[in-house]
């Protein structure tokens, strides 16, 4: 009986992702903005393969330290062992599937269901259950086969990503030559990164990916979208320089930038910060070369696929977490140099509060927008007209040092078109192996 | 770990008389009122100059952790001076405040107010509860509630809030935006 349903069953999978997505001509189908079927397919060929962010290494201090997040909409726990390895697994129990971790963070020694008092180490290994001793004629009671579903686990200069899919490319292989735009925070200084501690917190009802294509590559939002915040802290408006600004994408991560060094930094209204660029900009030199220390807090944004986000100058990091096909949690992170002064620190933390939190002058705008672009696909006709993502179909250009498909000028649409193609190429994979360099 | 972090009264059996708890009253419910009513350049006017915000997010821990539910130095909704928050409200003013036109309509709610003789003689530690409802657009509504702990000074211009701090109840903020104070 339930093969006859599954049979009859129209499928997401059926459908041709890159038609929905014409990234050619640069049309978008709004069906992939509402649809639940094809969200159900994002769960399990986007969010299910690839890597994604689940912490900073700054989170993971001392062994037993833990943090509870989401991939996709699976629970996990990131924990760190004794041994001093992170390790991401399951937050449900392999007895009842009850979740096991209630707390967002902390320390911990082991986790323990509260249904029945399953215990789980560090490394989700199942350790021992309440009253164990009824299980002692039970022969499918193997405890090494009981632990919690783990996860790959890969570190790219702090960032800890993770992966539910065996066959995913390793991380740096996943990252690529993107690696050399996430540098520009992640390696700037010799002592390293760390995450100011705790985050905010925060629901948009809006689809992921309408978060994501900002960030990865909508420069040309920031002048009217947020015109009243620029007023506010330059007491001007804002302009993108048309000459010396690009946009750059590897297999869907983009970033869009400009090369001013302090672009992004003045909207923290902080000064301190914008001296700390000014005084070290060949120290940045020393490290990534002169056009990388030009992008150290510069007018940009960018987005690693699928849903890690970040700004240079605010160094404000953030996940777009799905809750179904209309609604995501924004979990806001600062990104500081660990050796900096607490004073240029408190800076940073201040400034993303008041800029790009849910109280913040830019997001408040942001989110707005995003929630209506959703909202208004739940019309029929609606969903039938075409969006246009036909900026700057004409501004692939080669640049001497810059990796990836580069293009000239950041008011573009280009990275917006190489996400969704990215998109596309996964939702329409069965493998890993079906699955194109962009 | 207690999971109250409220600052204890200070000692010494100062006790606020009625007239004083009525106009201590009187300006929280002004204060909820210029909220509504959008009149930040008037809510600014109830503060000293040396106030400070602090609305910090609270982290969903176990009991036996170290770390309390609410921790200096943390992500903030607000760490803010005075100054801080009038760039913050300037921004509204600005006529391409799109996502504040048509305006969003305000109802803050001030309840379970408590006054306490605070460390100087000329303040008073105010406890309250605050709960703010948003409506916007068609049908678009939020709710959010917190604890107020507030540092009223008598001064010669009258009664002002020389810090504030809300202790609210979402970690998860359960909304797009938090386009008010509390």
């Amino acid at each position: 009986m339930a093969d006859i349903l599954q049979a009859r069953a129209p499928s997401a999978a059926d459908l041709d992702f890159h038609r929905l997505v014409d990234a050619e001509n640069g049309w978008i189908d709004r069906r992939i903005f509402w649809d639940e079927g094809i969200y159900q397919l994002e769960l399990e060929r986007i969010f299910a393969r690839c890597w994604v962010f689940v912490g900073h290494e700054s989170q993971f201090a001392e062994p037993g330290d833990f943090v509870t997040t989401y991939i996709g909409q699976d629970a996990v726990i990131a924990a760190k062992d004794r041994k001093g390895g992170v390790n991401v697994f399951l937050n449900s129990c392999s007895h009842r599937g009850n979740r096991v971790c209630f707390a967002e963070a902390g320390n911990a020694r082991r986790f323990t269901c509260n249904f029945h008092g399953w215990a789980f180490g560090l490394d989700g290994a199942l350790l021992g259950a309440h009253e164990e001793e009824h299980y002692e004629r039970c022969s499918t009671f193997d405890k090494s086969k009981l632990g919690l579903h783990r996860a790959r686990v890969g570190i790219y200069k702090g960032l800890v990503f993770a992966t539910f899919d065996p066959e995913a490319p390793s991380l740096d292989d996943y990252l690529g030559d993107y690696r050399y735009y996430l540098d520009v925070l992640l390696d700037n200084d010799p002592g390293g990164t760390e995450f100011i501690e705790g985050n905010v917190k925060s629901r948009l009802g809006c689809n992921w990916k309408f978060a994501a294509e900002n960030f990865v590559g909508d420069a040309y939002h920031a002048g009217w979208t947020h015109a009243s915040a620029a007023r506010a802290i330059f007491g001007k408006d804002v302009k993108v320089n048309v000459e010396r600004s690009y946009q750059a994408n590897i297999n869907g991560h983009g970033t869009e930038f400009g090369l001013d060094l302090i672009g992004n930094a003045m909207g923290l209204a902080e000064p301190e910060v914008v001296e700390y660029l000014k005084e070290n900009e060949a120290r940045f030199a020393e490290r990534l070369g002169k056009l990388r220390s030009r992008m150290v807090g510069a007018m940009s944004s960018s987005n690693v696929f699928p849903n890690l986000a970040y700004l240079t100058g605010f160094n404000t990091w953030r996940t777009w977490t799905p809750k179904g096909p209309h609604e995501i949690e924004l979990h806001t992170w600062v990104l500081v140099n660990k050796d900096m002064p607490q004073r240029l620190k408190d800076a940073y933390r201040r400034g993303v509060s008041r800029t790009f939190s849910p109280t913040g002058m830019f997001e408040s705008d942001d989110g707005e927008n995003w929630e209506h672009c959703t909202r208004s696909n739940a019309g029929v006709v609606t969903r039938r007209q075409k969006l246009h993502y036909g900026l700057g179909m004409d501004s692939r250009m080669e640049h001497e040092e810059f990796p990836g498909a580069v293009y000239k000028v950041q008011l573009n649409d280009a990275n917006q078109r190489a996400f969704y193609l990215r998109w596309a190429d996964l939702m329409s994979a069965a493998s890993w192996a079906e699955v194109p360099q962009r | 770990m207690s999971v109250n972090t409220l600052e204890p009264a200070a000692a010494g059996g100062r006790q606020a008389s009625l007239e004083l708890f009525h106009d201590i009253e009187q300006l929280l419910y002004k204060d909820a009122r210029l909220l509504d009513e959008q009149r930040y350049d008037d809510w600014f006017e109830l503060m000293t100059e040396d106030f400070t915000y602090w609305v910090p997010v609270p982290q969903s821990r176990y009991r036996r952790d170290r770390k309390g539910l609410y921790e200096p130095g943390r992500m903030a909704h607000f760490d803010d001076s005075l100054a801080e928050l009038k760039l913050r409200a300037s921004r509204w003013k600005e006529t391409t405040a799109w996502s504040e036109d048509p305006p969003t309509r305000h109802v803050h709610y001030v309840t379970n107010i408590e006054v306490e003789p605070a460390e100087a003689s000329s303040e008073w530690l105010v406890r309250s509860v605050v709960i703010s409802l948003r409506n916007r657009n068609e049908d678009e509504e939020n709710w959010l509630g917190g604890r107020r702990e507030d540092l009223v000074r008598e001064t010669p211009a009258g009664l002002k809030l020389a810090r504030r701090k809300v202790f609210i109840a979402q970690s998860v903020l359960l909304a797009k935006n938090f386009n008010t104070f509390l």
